[in-house]
């Protein structure tokens, strides 16, 4: 297989925005229209992994095949939707882990555009797909400090 | 609620997560992709015969991302960091586990969910950076390996058994098919690829069976000195526009109808290709049909041409004053006062003492152009802080 596609991203993205698109929290600057967005982390978030066979999955709904697991807030304490314009509120950002870790960090406009991929559904063969193209980051390069419950 | 809570969103991590590639865009790639008939890309590698027939001191493995005319190099970055890829939560999270991140979380918490809530759906521990070298990319030394040879000089009474065979020439949509084929395997643009078969004079034969083939620097010759030929006796002035089928019929044997051409008209049709004025020439997939040819560049590529047949290296240079003259006597009437040695394209001869020249493969002058930029390559990775490529000028 010495060459594999790639396919632009869908041309007519409103489309498909409109059915059933959960509202996107972000501030407006880091909202694409896929809703992908991108965080970078000085290290890793560690979430179990093990026990994916104990999990009954008959007995939750019918989306069972994910499901969440909380880890924190993201907090843009200098954002207003007022004054969307204005961008210094940018320079902060806060990560919460738990209720009593922070991280802080900034949004920052990334050097060069990144293109999302990701393996094109329902193709046979392995073609690739530009499912977005992202323009910001959200950027923790700290490590996480202790705080108290805000 | 006040603006500020709105801020305050949940985070989550999703499972299973999702796989995603992060691939760094070029200005002119997010250009392109954000167009609004954004062409599908492709990624492509050498076949594995390629690979070993063509190697590239630069990188074992690779893939290069094209676009319709460009090449770029991959190569996966890894960062220490990780990159999640977020998108807004579509609220499968039990309010139970809430209670981790939120106190007062539920009816009347401050977290109105699903609505504020996003979500890690993957994590990337490498993007992928283009990079193109500073030579750029050429499809000419993958196409050498990959086409087959045609060496017969049209005075060679022994063809290949019956090439102008029963089945006829092929058909436009088959040579296009064979060609596209083989472009499949090399690892550049369609119209790099497209250059370098121009280039070479590359053609589609199906005498046999359908098979591409790049003539021979000395059936390159004989083509060219034919066509003059047979301009000549027909009265076809190459420089105004003329017909590249009355063309074809001047160099067959007028005399005898049943005769072997000389060679296959793709062949004639590509040599015309290569050397015809540029803004006339038509697009690979069409037909050339009317061609004209401009004296300087002609003149060039029949010099070029000449010696490379006749002196391909050191050891067979000749002397400058024969091939002056060889050179003149391929050329028509009026042509011969363009053939001086000022003419020849760049760094295309050698001379070992001042009475003789030789022909210098394409290869070899960029070799020596890359020599004389290696030094300014070195001293950028040297201020780059990108460590892959501070270490790749170590090794």
């Amino acid at each position: 297989m010495p060459s594999i596609k790639l396919h632009p991203r869908c041309s007519s993205p409103k489309g498909t925005a409109t059915t059933s698109r959960p509202n996107n929290p972000l501030p407006a600057l880091l909202q694409t229209p896929s809703g992908l967005a991108l965080l970078e982390l000085q290290g890793t978030i560690n979430v179990p992994t093990g026990n994916e066979e104990d999990i009954d999955y008959s007995t939750t709904t019918e989306n069972a095949a994910t499901f969440e697991t909380p880890i924190g807030k993201l907090i843009f304490p200098d954002y207003s939707v007022h004054n969307s314009d204005d961008t210094k509120w940018m320079k902060r950002a806060y990560m919460y882990v738990g209720r009593y870790q922070r991280m802080t960090g900034e949004v920052k406009k990334l050097p060069r555009p990144i293109a999302v991929l990701q393996k094109r559904q329902a193709s046979e063969g392995e073609e690739l797909e530009v499912v977005e193209i992202v323009r910001y980051k959200i950027f923790f390069k700290s490590r996480p400090e202790p705080v108290t419950d805000v | 609620m006040s603006t500020q809570d709105s801020r305050r969103i949940l985070f989550t991590h999703t499972r299973p997560q999702e796989g995603f590639r992060l691939l760094e865009l070029t200005p002119e790639l997010e250009k392109l992709l954000t167009s609004k008939d954004a062409p599908v890309l492709e990624l492509k590698s050498p076949s594995t015969a390629l690979a070993q027939a063509v190697v590239d001191p630069a990188a074992h493995d690779y893939v290069n991302l094209c676009t319709p005319t460009q090449t770029y190099r991959i190569r996966q970055v890894q960062s220490s960091n990780s990159l999640h890829v977020l998108r807004p939560s579509r609220g499968e999270i039990s309010q139970a586990d809430i209670k981790v991140v939120e106190d007062e979380a539920g009816e009347s918490g401050a977290l109105n969910l699903p609505d504020e809530a996003v979500t890690a759906i993957a994590k990337c521990s490498s993007t992928l950076e283009l990079h193109t070298p500073p030579g750029g990319f050429s499809a000419v030394p993958f196409l050498e390996k990959s086409l087959r040879l045609y060496d017969r000089r049209s005075d060679d009474d022994i063809a290949m058994g019956g090439s102008a065979d029963s089945t006829g020439p092929l058909g436009s949509r088959e040579m296009r098919e064979a060609r596209e084929n083989l472009f499949q395997d090399i690892p550049m643009s369609t119209v790099q690829c497209e250059q370098g078969w121009m280039e070479l004079c590359a053609f589609v034969d199906g005498a046999e069976e359908t098979a591409c083939w790049r003539p021979s620097v000395r059936s390159r010759l004989a083509v060219w000195k034919r066509l003059v030929e047979g301009a000549f006796l027909q009265g076809i002035d190459l420089e105004k526009q003329f017909l590249v089928g009355d063309l074809w019929k001047s160099v067959l044997d007028d005399e005898d109808e049943q005769t072997e051409p000389p060679f296959p008209r793709a062949l004639l049709e590509a040599v015309v290709r290569r050397i015809c004025i540029a803004d006339e020439r038509p697009p690979l997939a069409d037909d050339i049909i009317w061609a004209s040819f401009d004296k300087v560049e002609c003149t060039q590529w029949v010099g070029e041409t000449y010696l490379g047949a006749t002196a391909p290296t050191m050891s067979s240079a000749i002397g400058r004053n024969d091939f002056l003259r060889a050179w003149k006597d391929c050329l028509p009437e009026t042509w011969r006062g363009e053939a001086v040695l000022s003419k020849l394209p760049n760094g295309c001869y050698n001379s070992p003492d001042p009475t003789t020249i030789y022909f210098v493969e394409p290869a070899q002058r960029q070799l020596t152009s890359k020599t004389a930029s290696a030094p300014a390559t070195a001293a950028k990775a040297k201020n780059t802080r990108n460590w892959h490529e501070l270490l790749k000028g170590r090794r």
